[in-house]
């Protein structure tokens, strides 16, 4: 882990995520040794299906701050702030460093800070209009290896 | 799986159903479900309170949020619920039919052109906005409350244009107080934006006409060219879903509304809840009213450019506009008394028959318009209402031809092809903001639209009036 925070390439994609099976949306599914990095790589895969990630620098900095009932709630709400900052300012990270606190009680809280750039679309290319992340099938669980593995749902 | 007519297939009523589930489809249709989920949300459905007659699925059915898509699920406004995973993200998507006044003469080797035109004046793809300068927050309260009248108040669009849009282009009951901040945020620059996916903007041409007194009164001639739109409440109203859907998990509970989905997350229509998330749906549906009303302004004045014709040669006249997301307060017979209904239509489209006072006067003796459009390299189809559909499917019918490949395989698909080049060849002409959206949106990702319009035709519920063929396509 101690090269984090890295810049999200188009290379490391198929150890960060996979695109499943879906009829009509976009199914993910996330890998990573810890909830940090499942977070940080679920980050990368709705990026990495909004826009060409490669043409995008760093320069801009937003900072999300998310809690929830479990690492479920909180993924989905992690990624639906990185939407709606999509969405209003155009705003496209291009590496995330991930603060995760667990609490006793089993509450998650997510500190994500992010590190990218406004789209310009004479230089940038957009692929999809993600309409929302959904609670479809969405799941953060513990691997038998010991790795961390979530899948969540985006409508599109 | 009970077959009970050449069209119709039965989901028995089992454990918490309270009504049985209907699908049409044909055999082959059917065949292709197995296996597929969305049959077991159309059971899922049938457990909500205070749903009426069955849970239905229109032959287009697919996996959706929760309902499927291509579901028709009606519920008594007295002890039923309303549901935003029954209308969708895309609050108030429909479909919007121009007619013109020219003829495929008319058009011949301009098409390209039409299409460049079109594609550079109309915004379009992912987050598209600036179509107008930033609305006010109280001018976008106003866009709210009165949908496409908007539009046509600041000259985009003629006062007839309102009564061949469904509803008169605005639901009643929209309050803008139900709509949060970040709605609000993200409605200020997108209306008379196109989006990406599966929205587009295409050139057609009538090809056939299946049925001449219908196709007479809603002005459709063999050969002649029109224009046809496909988008919905953009930005503005997927924030009002997803705004809502967390007050209905909590209403849910609050009610004690027994769930076989954390999806199906609903409220009872009269509770407050219910009545919130209706004044705030009313309100994303007048949203996206006022966008193709928007659009087809953006049209017009694209036509009229790239043509250099008058607006009398242009003749641009609306023949309908239907949503295909969106719940309704509706009265409908049901065994034989009048029942005040909540209708949701997710991927469906409503089908009112003749005589219907909802239907315009225009074309209350034929039935209400239905626009289904197909995927970009076949066809879309105009079919018509019947009373048939009144009594058998609360007034609605299918939407389109849905999806049967996923996005990544169609991409597998597409690899090594160009898919804008084999559309070209077909006769039409292509222009997206991506080549990724245009691989993912290629024909054979969808199923045969004729197939699912036949189904309904065959049925008797929305029988085909014209075909209209694409010869340019803006995809977003």
């Amino acid at each position: 882990m101690a090269d984090r925070p890295r810049r999200w390439e188009p290379d490391s994609r198929n150890e960060a995520y996979a695109d499943l099976d879906h009829p009509a949306d976009v199914f993910l599914e996330i890998w990573g040794d810890d909830l940090s990095v499942v977070f940080e790589n679920a980050l990368f895969a709705l990026y990495d299906h909004i826009a060409e990630l490669a043409g995008f620098g760093t320069g801009h900095e937003e900072v999300i701050t998310v809690e929830g009932p479990d690492a479920a709630a909180v993924l989905r709400s992690l990624l639906a702030e990185a939407l709606y900052l999509f969405s209003t300012e155009g705003f496209v990270a291009a590496r995330a460093e991930i603060d995760v606190q667990t609490r006793p009680a089993g509450e998650v809280g997510v500190t994500a800070r992010l590190d990218g750039e406004i789209v310009d679309r004479r230089r940038h290319t957009l692929f999809t209009e993600v309409k929302a992340v959904t609670y479809h099938q969405l799941t953060v669980e513990k691997t038998a290896e010991g790795g961390w593995r979530a899948t969540v749902l985006l409508d599109v | 799986m009970q077959r009970i007519s050449e069209w119709i297939w039965e989901l028995p009523q089992t454990g918490g159903m309270r009504v049985p589930g209907r699908v049409y489809a044909d055999r082959r249709l059917m065949d292709g479900l197995s296996g597929d989920q969305s049959l077991a949300q159309v059971a899922n459905v049938a457990h909500l309170p205070g749903i009426l007659l069955y849970s239905m699925a229109m032959p287009d059915i697919h996996f959706g949020y929760g309902f499927p898509i291509g579901g028709v699920a009606a519920f008594s406004v007295d002890e039923g619920v309303v549901s935003p995973g029954g209308v969708g993200y895309d609050i108030n998507c429909g479909v919007r039919l121009i007619a013109t006044g020219l003829h495929e003469d008319d058009v011949k080797g301009k098409v390209p052109r039409l299409v460049d035109r079109l594609f550079n004046d109309v915004p379009s793809g992912v987050g598209s906005s600036g179509a107008i300068a930033k609305l006010s927050r109280r001018e976008l309260e106003q866009v709210l409350v009165k949908g496409a009248a908007w539009a046509v108040e600041h000259g985009h669009g003629r006062k007839d244009d309102l009564e061949r849009t469904e509803d008169g282009g605005a639901l009643p009951g929209a309050d803008p107080a139900a709509i949060s901040e970040r709605a609000y945020t993200r409605g200020q620059d997108q209306v008379g934006t196109l989006g990406s996916g599966n929205h587009f903007l295409e050139v057609q041409c009538v090809d056939k006409v299946f049925d001449p007194v219908a196709a007479a009164a809603y002005g459709l001639d063999k050969g002649q060219i029109t224009v046809m739109i496909h988008c919905g409440s953009r930005g503005f109203g997927y924030q009002v879903c997803e705004d809502y859907l967390e007050v209905m998990a909590g209403a849910a509970r609050r009610y004690h509304i027994d769930l076989p989905d954390r999806q199906l997350a609903c409220a009872p229509v009269t509770s407050p809840e219910g009545r919130r998330y209706l004044s705030a749906m009313a309100c994303a549906a007048n949203y996206a009213w006022a966008n193709r009303q928007m659009i087809m302004h953006l049209t017009e004045q694209a036509l009229l450019h790239a043509l250099r014709i008058s607006p009398k040669t242009l003749d641009l006249r609306l023949v309908y506009d239907v949503a295909h997301n969106i719940a309704k307060l509706e009265r409908h017979e049901v065994s034989g008394s009048s029942v005040d209904a909540c209708v949701h239509r997710k991927g469906a489209t409503r089908a009112f028959g003749p005589g219907r006072p909802e239907v315009p006067d225009c074309y209350r003796a034929v039935g209400q318009p239905v626009l289904i459009p197909g995927d970009m390299g076949t066809a879309s189809f105009v079919c018509r209402g019947t009373d048939r559909a009144m009594t058998e499917t609360f007034g609605s019918t299918c939407h389109g031809a849905g999806r049967v490949m996923s996005r990544s395989q169609a991409l597998k698909r597409a690899q090594g092809r160009a898919i804008d080049r084999e559309l070209q060849s077909a006769g039409i002409w292509v222009r997206s903001q991506g080549r990724k959206t245009l691989a993912e949106e290629m024909p054979e990702a969808y199923k045969d639209v004729e197939a699912v319009v036949g189904v309904m035709d065959g049925a008797g519920i929305s029988p085909k009036v014209a075909r209209l063929r694409p010869l340019g396509v803006v995809k977003g």
